[in-house]
């Protein structure tokens, strides 16, 4: 099989995080640890291409897997795989929306990567195989991802002894009884002694560890963002007002309050009758505005992101939350505030 | 059974439903009496109203559906069902009520935080509605000119509760097809099974998301025993048109799927049904969660079943409550539905239990299915949220579709792993 391998800008050898923003880009062969993939893989298959990106593009441009995954096809590649991206997150989502992004495209994929790693989600189904924490375990890793590939590559199904991880699909389906039937049959299910028995399996919900704090607010630039459907009157980008799939930017420049008829709020989810009479209340632009005039902060961020927080899936609010940190990095933010609703 | 023990519920199937000069029931053919019922519906906040039939199977999509109501009376005038709203604020639930089984009254249009529900009485989303297999008189409004929108909540609210009754009224000397003896728990004897409570959470989070107890919102208020008889006399109306698929109309509280099941156990007592407010902030669902679970200790209740309505804010009121009622050694089981994302990889809940596990799921809210094209729409021309005509062909999540995981538990909905559910 012709293969297209993906890596992020630090294994490509560009560079780390000065190289992040470095767009999407094809190289032919294999690179880096790409080499080491191909020969574990055989004389059956062929790393044809490298595909890379550096970290910070691909958080903040999703679109940037369609791009490379049509590249790779007009290059004629059979498979996508990508990683390993051991626990570094943007890389990791780099990778699982790469090999999910080939499984749209028809390709069979597989991304590899620790489990704890926060870019496991991004995979929508796609396989993805164990990688070590770090890459002092290059070499098992590959191996082990080398052998899942081959797995793959023969269009079989990667099941957890092969070492797939990640979520598998829920699926909707009828059930024979209606819910409120099987709920009194739980009830006495569990009456009689069955501790175990559920419909829903609990969720695990990651763990973020917060930054530490800023040393001096005076000197730091502060960013407001925003779940509250904050946007222009308007709502000139269509964002949703439940259910939200993207985010979007506004600037602030110029500006000293969010005024009435300037901005609004599209949320679904509460009555925005007092957040459309005064916006700032939704971002609080006024006083964020005078804190930087008073020198309590050291510059407010001339732009907002903002959402709408209702009935988000955890997948999208996740991918938003990785897109926003990129973003704010690059533009060198200390301080974000985060005004929820 | 002595009337004072429990309610007795004569049911009358209504098999056709038209529009027609007078209102009457005969056979299970209901005819609406038009100009009467407009008579019904007038109030200063409307310049005109409308009504519209679709029955099951009809080539029809309502569109912005907001509550839905089965027709019940207890006798002439209109006394006695709906109380706060068309009767006195007196406790129901005992004596005789008429039913139209097979019929709901709806509303379908625009109303601020209203998000756009949808029926189809055909196709691959009729399974997924309990008013897919009513047959439905649908009304239709413009509002006067100026109309403040909550007084056009309240005259659609007390509209609907007014037709409910009146239709029912025409069926009061039928023939009944089925009479039904239903039990009160306060007054029946315990028979050594083992007891179980129902949680009802109503959501409270203000204009056209309120629910109504006896004509009163349950904001600020704690938890609190009714008979489930209440329920069937219509104590219970909604005025909550957010989340339409995890929406709980007042039809669903008429027919309340989950007392209905204990009611029907051979092995279960269904010993209370409880009403909790959904706070919208923490501390009040602490509050409100840790005395439920100590009134139902109270009750001496073995198992609980709670359902909720609302999105992810509301699976808080849910799992809290389960995690005191296990603290106070009460089984707790929650109706919930999953948010897994559009590919069902997601953690299926917002605010998991802890400590409780045993939970019914009504699927997968993100999940997104595709509804055909159809010959004809109520309620509203367009879908404002996919910017096309409400006839066309669409493709939407099963968050759009009315009723379609309600978690008072009437559908066959459910998620599972493709290998657990043997696909």
């Amino acid at each position: 099989m012709k293969i297209v391998h993906y890596v992020n800008q630090f294994f490509a050898g560009m560079g780390g995080e000065d190289s992040a923003g470095t767009g999407p880009e094809m190289r032919d062969g294999a690179t880096g640890p790409g080499r080491k993939l191909a020969s574990l893989l055989g004389d059956e298959h062929e790393i044809i291409a490298t595909a890379l990106c550096g970290d910070d593009y691909a958080a903040s441009h999703p679109d940037f897997a369609a791009t490379l995954v049509t590249q790779a096809k007009e290059r004629g590649a059979e498979m996508v795989l990508a990683g390993p991206a051991f626990t570094s997150g943007r890389y990791g989502m780099a990778c699982a929306r790469m090999a999910a992004a080939a499984s749209e495209a028809g390709l069979p994929a597989l991304a590899s990567m620790h489990p704890e790693n926060p870019g496991l989600g991004e995979a929508a189904g796609t396989a993805v195989v164990e990688s070590g924490l770090t890459a002092r375990q290059m070499k098992d890793s590959l191996e082990r991802f080398a052998t899942a590939a081959l797995i793959v590559a023969k269009g079989e199904q990667l099941t957890a002894k092969d070492g797939r991880i990640g979520p598998v699909a829920r699926v909707n389906r009828f059930a024979e009884r209606n819910a409120a039937e099987r709920a009194v049959a739980l009830v006495l299910t569990r009456l009689q002694g069955d501790r175990q028995a559920t419909e829903i399996p609990l969720p695990d919900f990651d763990q973020v560890t917060p930054a530490a704090p800023i040393e001096n607010a005076a000197d730091a630039t502060f960013a407001l963002v925003t779940e509250g459907g904050f946007v222009p009157f308007g709502n000139p980008d269509r964002l949703e007002s439940a259910r939200a799939t993207k985010w979007v930017r506004y600037s602030l420049d110029g500006l000293d309050s969010a005024d009435e008829g300037e901005f609004m709020s599209v949320h679904g989810g509460f009555s925005t009758v007092w957040a459309n009479a005064d916006p700032n209340r939704i971002l609080p632009l006024d006083i964020a505005r005078k804190l930087e005039q008073e020198g309590a902060i050291g510059r407010l961020h001339g732009e907002v992101l903002a959402t709408t927080g209702n009935g988000t899936t955890v997948a999208d609010a996740r991918r938003f939350g990785m897109e926003w940190a990129a973003d704010l990095r690059q533009q060198n933010i200390q301080a974000v505030i985060l005004t929820a609703t | 059974m002595s009337a004072e023990a429990g309610l007795t519920r004569v049911v009358h199937d209504v098999r056709e439903l038209g529009l027609g000069e007078s209102t009457s029931y005969e056979a299970g053919r209901l005819t609406v009496g038009e100009q009467s019922m407009l008579g019904l519906l007038r109030d200063p906040a409307f310049a005109e109203v409308r009504l519209g039939v679709a029955s099951p199977g009809d080539s029809v999509r309502i569109v912005g559906v907001l509550d839905a109501i089965q027709p019940c009376s207890k006798g002439p005038g209109g006394g006695g069902v709906f109380p706060g709203l068309l009767g006195p604020a007196m406790p129901v639930g005992r004596g005789t009520t008429h039913v139209l089984r097979g019929a709901a009254v709806l509303a379908a249009g625009f109303l601020p935080r209203a998000q756009e529900a949808v029926i189809d009485m055909s196709g691959p989303a009729a399974p997924l509605s309990p008013l897919s297999n009513t047959h439905n008189l649908v009304i239709e409004w413009t509002p006067a000119e100026n109309a403040d929108w909550g007084d056009i909540d309240v005259a659609l609210r007390k509209g609907l509760v007014r037709v409910a009754a009146h239709l029912a009224e025409a069926a009061l000397d039928a023939e009944p097809d089925a009479i039904e003896e239903i039990a009160d728990p306060a007054t029946s004897t315990p028979n050594g099974k083992p007891r179980v409570g129902v949680i009802l959470n109503l959501q409270t989070q203000g204009k056209f998301k309120d629910v109504f107890v006896y004509g009163r919102s349950m904001s600020g208020g704690l938890a609190t025993v009714i008979s489930p008889g209440e329920l069937d006399d219509g104590a219970v109306v909604s005025g909550q048109f957010g989340h339409p698929a995890l929406k709980n109309p007042t039809f669903l509280h008429q027919t309340h799927p989950v007392v209905a099941a204990l009611r029907a156990s051979d092995d279960l007592e269904l010993a209370a049904l409880i009403l909790c407010p959904e706070p919208v902030d923490q501390a009040n669902k602490e509050l409100v969660s840790a005395h439920a679970a100590r009134l139902c200790k109270s009750l001496k209740l073995d198992a609980v079943i709670a359902t909720k309505e609302g999105g992810g804010n509301a699976d808080a009121d849910v799992s809290l409550k389960m995690d005191r009622l296990e603290e106070e050694g009460i089984m707790a089981v929650g109706i919930l539905a999953e948010m897994a994302g559009r590919d069902g990889t997601g953690p299926p809940l917002v605010v998991p239990p802890t400590k409780a596990t045993a939970l019914v799921s009504t699927g997968n809210y993100d999940e997104r299915m595709i509804l055909p094209a159809v010959e004809r729409a109520l309620g509203r021309p367009r879908i404002a949220l996919l910017d096309q005509d409400s006839t066309d062909e669409v493709e939407l999540p099963v968050a759009a579709i009315y009723c379609a995981q309600s978690t008072l538990g009437w559908g066959r909905l459910t998620c599972a792993e493709p290998e657990l559910a043997g696909a």
